[in-house]
C-alpha cells in the first residue's frame, strides 16, 4: 500500500515537474545539460555515506542524489567508480581571490578569480573560504572587512558569496585600551538602542519627544547588538578566553573565536555560551609557569571542545595555499589538519565537518555549501581515497557545477602517480 | 617640415610592404607635399622628381608605438586621482636625445601616456623630433588614459569622472571636455590594469558607457580573457616578449594567443627606453619565431597601433593620400642582418645610416 502510494506521489509530482519546466523552466533548462556524477561513494556529511550513488547536477545545484538516480541522456557523465566523492572543503579563514595590491574597503570590488590562489585552492579541494582584508586601526577595536568568496577560477561574478559576514574584532588581555573601546561603544550603542526603542513605543502619545540622535560610529556595534553579525576575534589563552566570553553575557552578542589552543581548560564554559571556535589541532603553546591551573596546548583541544558541545571548524596554521610541499601546514592539506584532531581523539565524522558543513555554519553559508544535499551549491570534490589517507589527492574540483580543477590535467600534481 | 608645394620624390625600391595592400616587388612610391601620391610597379614616374634609387631595399612604413613614457619623468607614485584636464604636452621637452634615438630605431610615431592611476589624462600622438612640443604633435585627437586597479577609491574616482560627463553633449570646461569626448567615442580611451581579474572589473565598470573606444594597453595574462576581449571588440597592446604561464617556466607567447583568438594586437617594445626601440625588430622576430603570424605581426607594429590611435586615415601602412613616413630597410624587417637604411618622415630623409 505504502509503495503503490508513494509511487503515485512521484508520479504526480514528476508530471508537475515535466509541465512546468515545459512552460516556465524550459529557458533555465535549455542553458546547458545536466552534469551526473557515477558510481562514487558519496560522503554527504549531513546524511551518512551513500555506498555507489550518483548526483545529478543542473543549474549549477545539486538537483537529485542517491543509488537509484536516473541519469538524463545528454547528461555529462563523470565516472567516480572506486573514489570518494564529497563536498568541496570549507576553509574558515584563508588567504585566497582577492588581488595583492592597493588597499580596499570593500573586497567584491577587489577579487581576482584568476589569482594562483584561486587554481591552487582548487588542487585543494577548497571551494569555499572566508577571506578579510584590512585590521582595526590604532586603539580601534572593529576593522576591516571581510566575506565569504568561492574559488570560481576566472568567474567574477559568481564569486562573492556575501560580504561582511562578521565583524573583526581585535581585542586583548595587552592592549587594554582596544577592550576599554570595545566595551564602551557597546555601551554607548544599547544606550542608543534603549533611548530609540523608548521613542518608537511612545512617539503617538507624546509628540513632542525628539527622535534621539545616534553617536557616530556605532553602526558595527549596533550589528554586533542586533545579532545580525557575530563578532569574530581571536583568543589564545584560557584567561583571554574568559574575557571574551563575559561580553556574550554582558550584551548578547555572538562570537566566532580564533585560534582557542587553550579551550580545552575553558571547554564548558565556551559551550554554555554557544560560542562557535575556529582551531588548529597542530598549534603549540608551551605551558605558563606562572600560573597555577593548567596551560598550554593539546592535540586534545578539538575532542574535548566537541564533548563539551562547542560547534568547531578546524584550519591549518598557515591560512595561505603556497607549494611549500605536499604536507604543508596550509591549506593544500587542510584534511590533514582535521586529520590531527582525529588523532587527539576527535570522531572522525566530526573531523570531516569541520572542515566543510561546521565550517560553513560558522561562516553563515551553510545554507549554499558544505554538505551534498538537493538544492546546494554544487561545488564537489572527487578524491582517490579517504579524505584522511596521506596518499589521498584531489582529482577533480566542480564548483557551481563546472569542473575547474582535473588533477591529470594540472601541473600542480598530474606528475605524481600511485600504484594503487 | 613639410616639403615644399610641388616638391616631389619618388622612390624607386626592390620591395614595398605596404602592410594593407600586400607585398609590391619593384616598387614605386610618388611622394609630393610630404604624401604618398601613387604607389605600385606600374607607376609613371614624373620627370621633374627627384629619384632615390634603393632598387636592393625594402619599404616598410615608419613603426608606430602607442603607449610610451619615453622621454618622460617617471609616473607619479601616490594614490589615485581624477586630472582629465591633464596634458601629456605640458609634460614634454622635446630637447632629448632619446627622440632622436628612438627616430632612427624607426619610429615615426609615437602615443605618449600620463602615468599613474585614476583618470591619468591626455595622451599625445606625436613624432619623436621637432623643436617645440607644438612641433612634435601629429594629430590633436588627445586619447583618455585610464589607470586602472580594482579597489573601492580607484572604481569610486572612474565612475565618478565618467558620471559628470555623462549627460554633456560638448562642454568647455577643461576637466570635463576630455570625458565627453572619450564617452562618446571621439577620442580612444587607453586603459591600464594589472592582471586578467581585474580587467573583469574594468570591463563591469564601464560597461554602462558603451560608446567609449577602448584600448587595454596589458602586460602578460591577459590571454585568459582572450575570449572576452575579442568579444567586446577591445584591442590590446602588448610588450613584444613571451611570457611564463603563472606559475610555471612554461614559455607562452601571449601576442600570438591573443591573435589567435580574434583580438586586434598592437606590440611596443618590451623595455620603454632607447634600447628597447632600437632592438623591437629583433624582438617581433622572436615572437614570429615562436609561433606569431608573421602578417599580424607586421600589422601590429603598424595599421593596428595607427588604428588604436585614430590616425590611421593618415599613418599606419603605405598608401595613396597617407603621409610618406616610411623605413628604408637593407632586407626583409624580421632578418637578422636588416639594417635601417633611411628613415623618411613626411617625405623627408630624417635619418640616414652611415
Amino acid at each position: 500500500m505504502d509503495g503503490i502510494q508513494t509511487n503515485r506521489v512521484v508520479y504526480t509530482y514528476r508530471l508537475l515537474l515535466a509541465v512546468l519546466s515545459a512552460f516556465v523552466a524550459l529557458p533555465l533548462l535549455a542553458d546547458e545539460p545536466a552534469t551526473a556524477i557515477k558510481g562514487g561513494d558519496l560522503y554527504t556529511i549531513t546524511s551518512g555515506i551513500i555506498k555507489n550513488g550518483t548526483i545529478l547536477i543542473e543549474d549549477g545545484r545539486i538537483s537529485r542524489i542517491g543509488q537509484n538516480v536516473e541519469v538524463p541522456k545528454n547528461a555529462k557523465v563523470i565516472d567516480a567508480r572506486g573514489k570518494v566523492v564529497m563536498p568541496g572543503l570549507v576553509a574558515a579563514t584563508a588567504e585566497v581571490g582577492i588581488a595583492g595590491f592597493g588597499s580596499t574597503n570593500k573586497i567584491a570590488d577587489s577579487l581576482d578569480p584568476f589569482s594562483n590562489s584561486v587554481s591552487m585552492a582548487l588542487a585543494s579541494g577548497v571551494t569555499t573560504a572566508f577571506v578579510s582584508r584590512g585590521r582595526p586601526s590604532d586603539n580601534n577595536p572593529i576593522g576591516g572587512t571581510n566575506a565569504v568568496i568561492k574559488t570560481t577560477y576566472g568567474d567574477l561574478d559568481n564569486m562573492l558569496v556575501r560580504e561582511p559576514v562578521a565583524e573583526n574584532v581585535t581585542i586583548s588581555s595587552v592592549e587594554w585600551l582596544r577592550k576599554t573601546n570595545f566595551l564602551q561603544n557597546l555601551r554607548k550603542a544599547q544606550n542608543y538602542l534603549q533611548k530609540l526603542d523608548t521613542y518608537t513605543r511612545t512617539k503617538d502619545n507624546n509628540r513632542k519627544q525628539e527622535e534621539p540622535k545616534k553617536p557616530s560610529g556605532i553602526d558595527a556595534y549596533i550589528r554586533l547588538l542586533k545579532r545580525q553579525l557575530p563578532a569574530r576575534l581571536q583568543a589564545a589563552t584560557a584567561g583571554d578566553i574568559l574575557g571574551i566570553l563575559e561580553l556574550v553575557d554582558e550584551f548578547g552578542i555572538r562570537i566566532i573565536l580564533e585560534e582557542v589552543v587553550e579551550g580545552w581548560i575553558v571547554a564548558e564554559e565556551i559551550a554554555k555560551r554557544d560560542v562557535c571556535v575556529i582551531i588548529t589541532p597542530r598549534h603549540k603553546r608551551r605551558p605558563n609557569e606562572d600560573i597555577s591551573g593548567p596551560s598550554g596546548s593539546t592535540l586534545e583541544n578539538a575532542a574535548i571542545l566537541k564533548k563539551a558541545g562547542v560547534k568547531l571548524a578546524i584550519v591549518p596554521t598557515s591560512p595561505n595555499f603556497a607549494t611549500w610541499g605536499i604536507a604543508g601546514r596550509d591549506l593544500i592539506t587542510l584534511p590533514m589538519e582535521a586529520a590531527f584532531a582525529v588523532s587527539g581523539g576527535l570522531d572522525e565524522r566530526t573531523a570531516l565537518e569541520a572542515i566543510t558543513i561546521t565550517a560553513a555554519e560558522i561562516i553563515g553559508v551553510a545554507d549554499r555549501v558544505g554538505s551534498l544535499q538537493v538544492g546546494k551549491d554544487a561545488d564537489i570534490i572527487i578524491l582517490d581515497g579517504h579524505p584522511f589517507h596521506h596518499k589521498t589527492f584531489v582529482e577533480v574540483t566542480l564548483v557551481n557545477g563546472k569542473v575547474l580543477y582535473e588533477k591529470k590535467n594540472s601541473t600542480y600534481f598530474a606528475h605524481i602517480q600511485h600504484d594503487n | 617640415m613639410q616639403a615644399a608645394a610641388g616638391d616631389m620624390t619618388v622612390i624607386k625600391a626592390d620591395r614595398v610592404e605596404t602592410i594593407t595592400s600586400g607585398m609590391i616587388e619593384n616598387g614605386i612610391i610618388v611622394i609630393e607635399d610630404g604624401r604618398i601620391k601613387a604607389i605600385g610597379n606600374d607607376v609613371e614616374i614624373p620627370e621633374t622628381a627627384d629619384i632615390i634609387d634603393v632598387s636592393d631595399k625594402t619599404v616598410f612604413p615608419g613603426l608606430v608605438n602607442p603607449s610610451s613614457r619615453i622621454g618622460l619623468s617617471a609616473s607619479p607614485g601616490g594614490g589615485p586621482s581624477s586630472n582629465p584636464h591633464y596634458r601629456i604636452v605640458d609634460e614634454l621637452y622635446p630637447h632629448q636625445d632619446v627622440y632622436q634615438r628612438i627616430l632612427r630605431a624607426g619610429f615615426t610615431t609615437v602615443g605618449l601616456v600620463p602615468g599613474g592611476t585614476g583618470v591619468t589624462g591626455q595622451g599625445a600622438i606625436v613624432r619623436p623630433m621637432g623643436r617645440k612640443p607644438e612641433e612634435m604633435i601629429v594629430a590633436e585627437s588627445e586619447l583618455l588614459t585610464i589607470g586602472f586597479q580594482a579597489n573601492d577609491s580607484n572604481k569610486k574616482i572612474i565612475k565618478d569622472a565618467l558620471e559628470s560627463a555623462k549627460s554633456k553633449t560638448s562642454s568647455s570646461d577643461p576637466r570635463v571636455k576630455p570625458l565627453v569626448n572619450a564617452l562618446q567615442g571621439k577620442v580612444p580611451t587607453f586603459l591600464t590594469c594589472r592582471g586578467p581579474g581585474e580587467m573583469l572589473h574594468l570591463m563591469k565598470l564601464l560597461k554602462p558607457y558603451g560608446k567609449m573606444r577602448l584600448v587595454l594597453i596589458a602586460g602578460s595574462e591577459k590571454y585568459r580573457i582572450a575570449g572576452q576581449l575579442a568579444d567586446k571588440k577591445i584591442p590590446v597592446v602588448l610588450p613584444a616578449q613571451t611570457d611564463f604561464e603563472p606559475p610555471t617556466r612554461n614559455r607562452i607567447n601571449v601576442p600570438a594567443m591573443l591573435a589567435d583568438a580574434g583580438v586586434k594586437i598592437a606590440l611596443r617594445p618590451r623595455a620603454d627606453t632607447i634600447q628597447g626601440h632600437e632592438d623591437f625588430f629583433r624582438q617581433i622576430a622572436e615572437l614570429v619565431k615562436s609561433g606569431l603570424d608573421q602578417e599580424i605581426a607586421k600589422k601590429a607594429i603598424t595599421i593596428h597601433p595607427a588604428e588604436m590611435l585614430g590616425v590611421d586615415y593618415r599613418l599606419g601602412s603605405l598608401e595613396a593620400g597617407k603621409d610618406a613616413n616610411l623605413l628604408i630597410l637593407s632586407g626583409a624587417p624580421m632578418d637578422v642582418g636588416t639594417r635601417i637604411h633611411m628613415v623618411m618622415m613626411e617625405g623627408k630623409i630624417v635619418h640616414k645610416a652611415p
